[in-house]
């Protein structure tokens, strides 16, 4: 039995919901729930009541009404989620993703590559849980 | 980390590599450049004395295949008997295998399918690199193509050549001897005042795994093997009072 693991969503367009919860459905390593808000205060209240459950959080860049990573991640690091977060992007080659350690981004991934191999890489890298053990 | 000049010819490959930061942008660069060249996945091993028993999993840093792939080929083979594993040891030059090898028409009989076949391949490519201190490594693609054409295996030899070179520097190097970042020197004050990882993530803002793994870098960088000798080392050295 595959291992469960926990990752909220944090996009403010409904449609990457639906593509990268099918993208996640394709991962065999990990049996993976995609939780979903659409905003930073949605995921800090999805936090707060979901307690240790959540293993990750992927984020867009940009989200509404904050510019981009800069502002948002440090808004739940001040909030005191220790996790692993991860900043989709379309582009990740502007000058300010080199800094993501600075704002406690733990990587930054493009869109476009974001595929079951990469996911269940960065489970491994970022989650660690014995895949064989089902923990 | 700029620090190779216009002489170290990278092409247009230059951008990714001077902006890989961590291991899952090497995941991405190595990943897309597996694909691109009409691989699956790829493979960075670490290669130590040959009569060592060296199992898979064990050998791989860096790698996108399947969970537990390599725990089950070592569970069934020894990569030491493979045709492939003792050809790094026989030459520098990059080997390709494939299925085809079985046929015997190419003048090396059977031998060489083996850990494609053992594996569940169709190809293997494999280029050997090493670091400048000359630790050897193999980086190593998989896939089910057919063959590889002389242009683009000399183009992913290259390339693999310099992404495994910016890799070492960037992650697998031994940086004893190296200065501490502000931020490392930040953790390692908070480390000499008894605070655990996760408490550290909440005061720096950052995530817990980044504090373990900047904690791995000064334990690196100060060349020590623990937390203890490593706040008593910063002591002595005068990065923290």
């Amino acid at each position: 039995m595959p291992a469960q693991v926990h990752i909220l969503l944090v996009d403010d367009d409904p449609a990457e919901n639906l593509i990268i919860g099918a993208l996640m459905r394709k991962v065999t390593s990990y049996a993976i729930t995609l939780h979903y808000v659409e905003t930073v205060e949605d995921a800090l209240g999805f936090i707060r009541s979901s307690g240790a459950a959540l293993d990750m959080v992927l984020m867009d860049n940009r989200l509404q009404p904050q510019a981009d990573f800069r502002e948002t991640v440090p808004e739940l690091r001040r909030n005191g989620y220790i996790g692993p977060v991860g900043v989709i992007s379309s582009s990740i080659s502007d000058a300010y993703f080199q800094k993501i350690d600075d704002y406690g981004v733990d990587f930054r991934i493009d869109k476009a590559e974001l595929d079951p191999t990469a996911v269940e890489f960065i489970l491994q890298e970022y989650v660690k849980r014995d895949v064989s053990a089902g923990q | 980390m700029a620090v190779l000049n216009q002489h170290f010819r990278r092409y247009d490959f230059e951008g990714d590599l001077e902006k890989a930061l961590n291991r899952v942008d090497f995941f991405r660069i190595f990943h897309t450049m597996a694909l691109r060249y009409g691989f699956e996945h790829f493979g960075v091993l670490q290669l130590a004395n040959e009569h060592e028993t060296s199992t898979l999993a064990a050998r791989l840093v860096l790698h996108d295949l399947p969970a537990g792939l390599a725990e089950t080929y070592d569970k069934r083979h020894r990569l030491n008997d493979s045709a492939l594993f003792r050809s790094f040891y026989k030459s520098t030059i990059s080997t390709v295998w494939q299925a085809s090898d079985h046929d015997g028409h190419n003048g090396s009989s059977a031998e060489g399918a083996d850990f494609i076949d053992q594996i569940g391949f169709d190809m293997a490519l494999s280029i050997p690199v090493h670091s400048v201190a000359g630790t050897r490594y193999i980086v190593l693609f998989l896939g089910d193509g057919d063959d590889i054409g002389r242009t683009e295996h000399f183009e992913i030899c290259y390339e693999a050549n310099c992404a495994f070179d910016y890799f070492h520097r960037q992650v697998l190097a031994n940086k004893a001897g190296m200065g501490l970042t502000p931020r490392e020197t930040e953790i390692l004050r908070w480390i000499s005042y008894g605070k655990t990882a996760s408490e550290i993530a909440l005061i720096v803002s950052v995530s817990e795994h980044t504090v373990n793994s900047h904690t791995a870098t000064i334990l690196k960088k100060l060349d020590v093997v623990n937390r203890t000798q490593m706040v008593a080392k910063a002591i002595r050295e005068q990065i923290i009072q």
